[in-house]
């Protein structure tokens, strides 16, 4: 483009940054209505059908009246904690879209520690909801917030545990290497089926999902920790959760199902198939299971999955010493 | 706008009404205000507030065979900070008063409420002379924009209902109405046949024997 | 029992009644020797059922009426609390002796205000707590027009200035327990019911239910109504099994004039009431799941539970509130449609049900949410009146269809599931396996419904007088009428015994020591509805 590196880069910058963000609107109008959907039709209905052709206007209708509603701030609150909360659970995952590989070229940063990346930026997250709950100063929302950092803190570990027989296997923490690594055959089907397992259900945890949705089960707790929130703070709430799925799913498909590859389409049309497919079990699963307790949930969690993590990455690394040592 | 309870006489009055136009600033926003409205009309969340009867259709409605999700209302919000509109399905007893105002405050702008049933309208069927329990209708503490009758409607009401409010909130006429000003007047016009107390010794006296010239009737009156 | 009552206590009246007054005997005892009459009752096996009042010009006249689940035996004992000039009418109470009292008695006060010495925690129940009314006394004439709004405003300023009172801004100290307000209204209380918790981060230390907030002035309303004016109430007290409701009516009422209805009548009655006990349950099962925070087979039980709607429409014209018996038989006769449709929806419920069985029965998650939880013994649940669903899986094997036959059902043949664990499972599955008595019951029934009128031609002038009890088995347990009537057009006095207020007292004995999400399971098995409550 312009013969100046520095320029270059910039545009580069401001190019990518906006892609991301269109990116992660339209993803987020397509996922709430592909929700919509899907859920309506395991419930033996239709959905919305109405708005634009079977519905697909509907996100965009609720888009436009969560803004133009107005913005609540309850009078015993924390006001500037209030206000913030709802920016740290959203703004960190639009972060974490900088090293996603979506083809061989794309990431817009391939770094050498991308996936490590990913984890730390959505972790920013639960301090978002926690600040959330705290700064409400209202019970429902305190005991929302308080379930979810029990719950997000105790599945982090499962969840970087199963991923670490991946790194064994490939050898990198670099987004692209892992999917090169993945080129004589997905690490789903090369062993890592316990990880795969693990990392699924750990990422259901991490954001919210069914059947892990205490912090915010409607049926307990009125809305858990966004209960104050209104009109566009609590579309941010939405927006994140969305895109925690969405993240979550593109990592497990570049870490167990081969990244971009697959045969004849564009890599980044794999990428994206593979990501929806992921996306598709995941709603499935929310609304087929009842809730789990916020015990179950814990002993789930470090009773289970942690030592199934372990296992896999002691089964992992013996299997790769064999290997080595016979060749 | 004003408090419906502290200037009940505002939302009488049909001139005050006409005057609160959504958009009357210096600039003339209407078409943003048209798509707003829009917006509004096709993507209104209820909140999940079901008192009697009413509520069980208002499930019924929610659920498969009548599906409110087609029409964008199916997204029942507990909290009533992220809902729209207040579905007042059936009887308001007098204690459950100050939460249904304290929950209508709660409720952002821009609000509406939909009086489902005939108790949620006027009293409904436990309205009588000189009753004690209920208040007549919703209307009298705070405006409705669409009352369905019925007890209870049917979930194909509920859905025609919704429809016209989604049809008042398109062409902006979103300004719920409260009760008229006789709120002393009630239809129930009979004359309140209360019974006295009779004394305990009396009620236990056997009756005095039938007469015997009288045909042996069927009911004793002991 | 007759034998010591009359050999020991002495009471001033005795007297056997003939079995369409719904009681073995009938004595009023004073109201000193009332304390020892309901122990030795307890000691004998029996248990409270209810208290009722009627206001007499010179007394207040206390019945209770005493029941043993099980076996067809109810007596009825009395006392009077005399009025006098300026203070009021007081009895002793007997609370600490049946649990089922508790309740009864704060209502009495409420609606009546009758003191009971010795109570507890005798705080009104149904009206607003600063209300000043008694309304079921004979001397409230009701409250001019215009006073519901004036009453509500007043109602709406003292809950804004009681708010800065109740929850201060500024916290004197820290404390590590809280309590959490549940209600009235919240996604999962079934209605309009307050929950008032007591909290030590998850875990409930105590919890009380606060009533009142579907209190429909109804038993006011049948003294000013006469007996026909009086039927549509009873669709709307437990508006999702409301055929059992009207049964309870016409039972009542035909006992009392000495009428029979129709054979015809009969089956299509016990029909009808048994595919809404099935539809009834089916809510009951949808919204349970729901609270669990199952959101599908919410949806399949309401798609269940339309088929039923659709084929008691064809009958009655209604989808919920049902107001279809009259005294003698049934309002109008059943169209040629209806049973063709119910042969047709007998085998489509069984696949059903399997499939229920698969997927929410058999699931982990769904057993170890339910499974020891919410745990009421045998003796509790007699203690506190429970009925219906609730005592069978406490191991009692109570069914008013079996122990106090009404209509055919001594002709039908169907099991009482009864269970022994006393939890939220043993709950539900007990209601699972109702479901399929019910289907047996209907599928006998369409085979056999006798031709015929549905109507009797020729009803007595009015009910004659005297005092009737009669309860029948709804969907949520034994719901009991007690009516005084004087043989005028109205009710003297038509006090209801309804399953779900004795239920639901018994769930301050359930929750202690569990979490949050646990009260909402343990409140769902539960199955309430609170206008029956609150009445």
């Amino acid at each position: 483009m312009t013969g100046n590196p520095v320029l270059d880069e910039l545009l580069k910058i401001v190019l990518w940054g906006t892609l991301v963000i269109l990116f992660v609107s339209v993803n987020a109008l397509f996922l709430v209505w592909a929700e919509r959907k899907i859920s309506a039709r395991i419930q033996l209905r239709q959905g919305p059908l109405h708005v634009g052709f079977q519905g697909t206007l509907q996100t965009v209708a609720d888009a436009i009246k969560l803004i133009s509603k107005e913005l609540t701030l309850p009078k015993s609150s924390a006001k500037s904690l209030y206000m913030l909360a709802p920016v740290l659970v959203f703004a960190p995952s639009i972060a974490a879209f900088l090293v996603l590989p979506f083809s061989p070229e794309m990431p817009m940063r391939d770094l050498n520690i991308g996936f490590l990346l990913i984890f730390s930026l959505t972790n920013v997250t639960f301090i978002g909801v926690f600040l959330a709950g705290w700064a409400s100063n209202s019970k429902y929302a305190l005991l929302g917030s308080m379930r979810a950092i029990a719950q997000n803190i105790s599945y982090e570990i499962p969840l970087l545990l199963s991923t670490m027989g991946v790194v064994l296997c490939a050898g990198t923490l670099q987004m692209s290497g892992i999917v090169r690594a993945q080129e004589h055959g997905w690490f789903l089907f090369n062993g890592q089926v316990i990880a795969f397992v693990v990392f699924i259900v750990s990422a259901l945890a991490e954001a919210n999902r069914a059947p892990f949705d205490i912090p915010e089960a409607e049926s307990e707790l009125v809305a858990g920790f966004h209960t104050e929130y209104s009109g566009m703070r609590f579309a941010l709430f939405f927006l994140g959760e969305y895109t925690a799925v969405f993240i979550s799913s593109a990592v497990a498909v570049t870490l167990f199902l081969g990244g971009w590859s697959g045969p004849l389409l564009p890599p980044p049309v794999w990428f994206l198939l593979k990501t929806y497919l992921i996306v598709f079990v995941v709603m499935w699963i929310r609304w087929t299971f009842p809730r789990l307790r916020s015990d179950q949930l814990m002993a789930l969690a470090w009773k289970v999955l942690i030592p199934f993590a372990l296992l896999n990455i002691l089964l992992t690394a013996l299997f790769i010493q064999l290997q080595r040592s016979l060749a | 706008m004003a408090d419906p309870i502290k200037e009940p006489q505002l939302y009488k009055n049909p001139a005050y009404l006409q005057t609160q136009s959504p958009a009357p600033g210096i600039v003339n926003l209407f078409h943003v205000e048209d798509v707003l409205n829009m917006a509004r009309a096709n993507s209104l969340w209820p909140l999940t507030f079901g008192l009697a009867c009413c509520a069980i259709e208002m499930m019924a409605g929610g659920a498969a065979r009548y599906d409110l999700d087609r029409f964008g209302f199916g997204v029942f919000r507990p909290s009533p900070r992220q809902a729209d509109v207040m579905i007042v399905s059936g009887t308001i007893s007098r204690k459950m008063v100050p939460c249904i105002k304290t929950l209508y405050d709660q409720m952002p702008s821009p609000k509406y409420v939909i009086a489902m049933g005939g108790c949620a309208t006027a009293g409904g069927p436990f309205k009588f002379p000189g009753q004690y329990g209920i208040l007549e209708g919703i209307d009298k503490i705070i405006p409705v924009n669409v009352y369905i009758p019925g007890c209870p409607p049917r979930p194909e009401a509920l859905i025609a209902g919704i429809l016209e409010l989604q049809k008042q909130i398109k062409a902006g006429n979103v300004q719920g109405v409260m009760s008229p000003a006789a709120v002393n007047d009630s239809q129930d016009a009979r004359p309140a046949e209360y019974k006295n107390a009779v004394s305990r010794a009396d009620f236990r006296k056997p009756a005095a024997p039938a007469a015997p010239a009288a045909p042996a009737s069927a009911e004793p009156k002991a | 029992m007759k034998a010591w009552l009359v050999s020991s206590v002495k009471p001033d009246e005795f007297a056997e009644k003939d079995p369409k007054s719904g009681v073995l005997f009938e004595a009023l005892v004073g109201r000193e020797h009332i304390r020892e009459v309901a122990r030795e009752f307890r000691t004998q096996g029996w248990f409270l059922e209810s208290i009722s009042i009627v206001d007499f010009a010179e007394c207040f006249e206390i019945v209770y009426h005493f029941n043993k689940w099980g076996v067809a035996r109810r007596a009825c004992v009395k006392t009077l609390a005399l009025k006098a000039e300026g203070e009021a009418a007081s009895a002793p109470s007997i609370s600490d002796v049946f649990r089922a009292a508790n309740w009864h008695e704060r209502e009495a006060y409420d609606m009546f205000g009758l003191v009971f010495e010795g109570h507890p925690n005798l705080k009104r129940l149904l009206l607003p707590e600063t209300s000043k009314i008694h309304p079921l006394r004979k001397s409230f004439k009701g409250e001019p027009k215009g006073s519901d709004v004036e009453d509500s405003l007043r109602l709406i300023q003292e809950d804004t200035e009681g708010f800065e009172v109740r929850y201060p801004s500024q916290l004197t100290k820290s404390q590590k327990d809280y309590y959490l307000n549940l209600g009235p209204q919240h996604p999962s209380t079934h209605g309009v019911l307050r929950v008032l918790l007591h909290l030590d981060g998850e875990r409930v230390l105590d919890g009380e239910p606060v009533l009142g907030y579907s209190h429909r002035n109804q038993e006011k309303m049948f003294e000013i109504q006469n007996y026909l004016a009086c039927w549509p109430q009873f669709g709307r007290l437990d508006y999702v099994g409301a055929m059992a409701f009207n049964f309870g009516y016409a039972h009542l009422i035909e006992k009392a004039m000495g009428i029979e209805a129709t054979p015809r009548a009969q089956a299509i009655r016990v029909l009808a009431t048994e595919l809404n006990r099935i539809s009834s349950h089916l809510l009951w099962m949808g919204t349970f799941l729901l609270d669990l925070g199952a959101f599908t087979p919410f949806f399949y039980c309401f798609d269940d539970r339309e088929k039923i709607i659709d084929i008691l429409e064809m009958a009655t014209g209604e989808r919920l509130t049902y107001d279809y018996f009259r005294f003698g038989g049934l309002d109008h006769d059943i169209p040629e449609e209806m049973l063709p449709a119910v042969k047709a929806f007998v085998p489509e419920f069984k696949k059903r049900l399997k499939d229920y069985h698969k997927l929410v029965t058999k699931n982990p998650i769904f057993i170890s949410r339910t499974r020891g939880l919410g745990v009421l013994t045998k003796d509790q649940a007699l203690n506190y009146g429970v009925s219906g669903p609730c005592l069978r899986a406490s191991g009692v094997r109570q069914d008013l269809r079996r122990d106090e036959p009404y209509s055919i059902y001594p002709t039908l043949d169907f099991d009482v599931p009864t269970m022994t664990d006393g939890d939220v499972w043993s709950r539900y599955t007990i209601r699972m396996r109702e479901m399929e008595e019910s289907l047996k019951i209907v599928s006998q029934l369409v085979e056999k419904i006798p031709a015929g009128d549905v109507t009797l031609g020729k009803l007595p002038k009015n009910v004659p007088k005297g005092e009737y009890y009669s309860a029948v088995e709804s969907a949520r347990g034994a719901f009991g009428i007690y009516l005084v009537s004087d043989g005028t057009l109205n009710p003297y006095r038509m006090k209801l015994r309804t399953p779900s207020f004795c239920n639901l007292s018994a769930f301050s004995e359930m929750i202690p020591g569990c979490l949050l999400s646990d009260v909402i399971a343990i409140l769902g098995s539960i199955d309430i509805v609170l206008p029956e409550i609150d009445r």
